[in-house]
């Protein structure tokens, strides 16, 4: 799961796989967040994953755009949506950041990317 | 209120990580103290791996040995496992080898003394005792002083008598 989110962030098997690598051998440092009460580990690799990729993300001067992976939850998506949901996931933009870029108020961005996720929680039932 | 929050959308950048320092700390507080608000959370990070899961990719089956290979490296070679405890019954032996280092100073601090319970009859019985002797002093003390005066008083009878 975690390698499929990577490959779809770097567009890249061969760098996904050094950063999964990379993610799991930091897991021995971060072994008290993964013990606490209630704690959701696949999320909590994908933080730490996401981390990572802060500077493959940093080297992006990519703006907007919409659906950067297809996949059945992006593809009913309205084009806002898909900027918001894939510059958040994929691409790790800010919130401030894509408020910025789509001259919103941040309020604005955080309920787009609820829509984002009524939306996958209605396609997935 | 509680509704309002959820429904912010503060919950979806949390759990994507973009949430700020701040809103980490508010969001991991109110977590704590109100459950719809941890329901919610949990909602989302199985949705998360939803997401996930229609993306999956399994990793090639050589990954596993590299992250392996990888922390072994990390971890230093020269890493000795603890020895087993040993009890020490060669007490003398180790005083004479390095007589410094091996043994802490126990000498007490304390002003009190422990004692095995069984003591506490033999106090007992010497205070009993104690008692019954002291009352038996008292009670031949009046007894002899009363046989001196009545040895007085005969003397004193006996010397009118040879007048």
């Amino acid at each position: 799961m975690l390698l499929g989110y990577i490959v779809e962030a770097v567009k890249n098997r061969d760098i996904a796989e050094q950063y999964l690598i990379a993610v799991f051998n930091d897991v021995q440092n971060e072994l008290d967040e993964f013990t606490k009460p209630g704690v959701n580990a696949f999320c909590r690799l994908q933080l730490m994953a996401r981390k990572k990729l802060i500077d493959f993300f940093g080297s992006s001067t990519e703006p907007v755009s919409e659906e950067k992976s297809n996949n059945k939850y992006t593809a009913k998506m309205n084009r806002e949506q898909q900027i918001v949901f894939c510059g958040v996931h994929w691409q790790g933009k800010t919130i401030a950041r894509l408020a910025t870029e789509l001259n919103k108020p941040d309020e604005a961005i955080r309920k787009i990317l609820k829509e984002c996720f009524t939306i996958i929680r209605s396609s997935s039932k | 209120m509680i509704r309002d929050y959820i429904d912010s959308g503060i919950l979806e950048t949390y759990v994507m990580g973009s949430a700020s320092e701040d809103e980490v700390k508010e969001l991991l507080h109110m977590k704590a103290k109100y459950p719809e608000v941890n329901e919610a959370l949990q909602q989302l990070e199985l949705d998360m791996e939803k997401i996930a899961m229609h993306m999956a990719i399994t990793p090639p089956p050589a990954i596993w040995d590299k992250i392996e290979q990888e922390i072994g490296d990390i971890i230093p070679h020269n890493f000795q496992s603890p020895e087993p405890y040993k009890e020490r019954n060669n007490y003398k032996e180790n005083r004479n080898h390095d007589s410094g280092n091996q043994f802490i100073e126990v000498e007490s601090e304390s002003s009190h003394m422990r004692i095995h319970k069984t003591w506490k009859w033999v106090f007992a019985a010497v205070f009993v005792l104690g008692k019954i002797f002291l009352g038996c002093a008292i009670y031949f003390y009046l007894e002899n002083r009363q046989a001196q005066q009545q040895l007085q008083e005969l003397k004193i009878e006996l010397k009118q008598l040879k007048k």
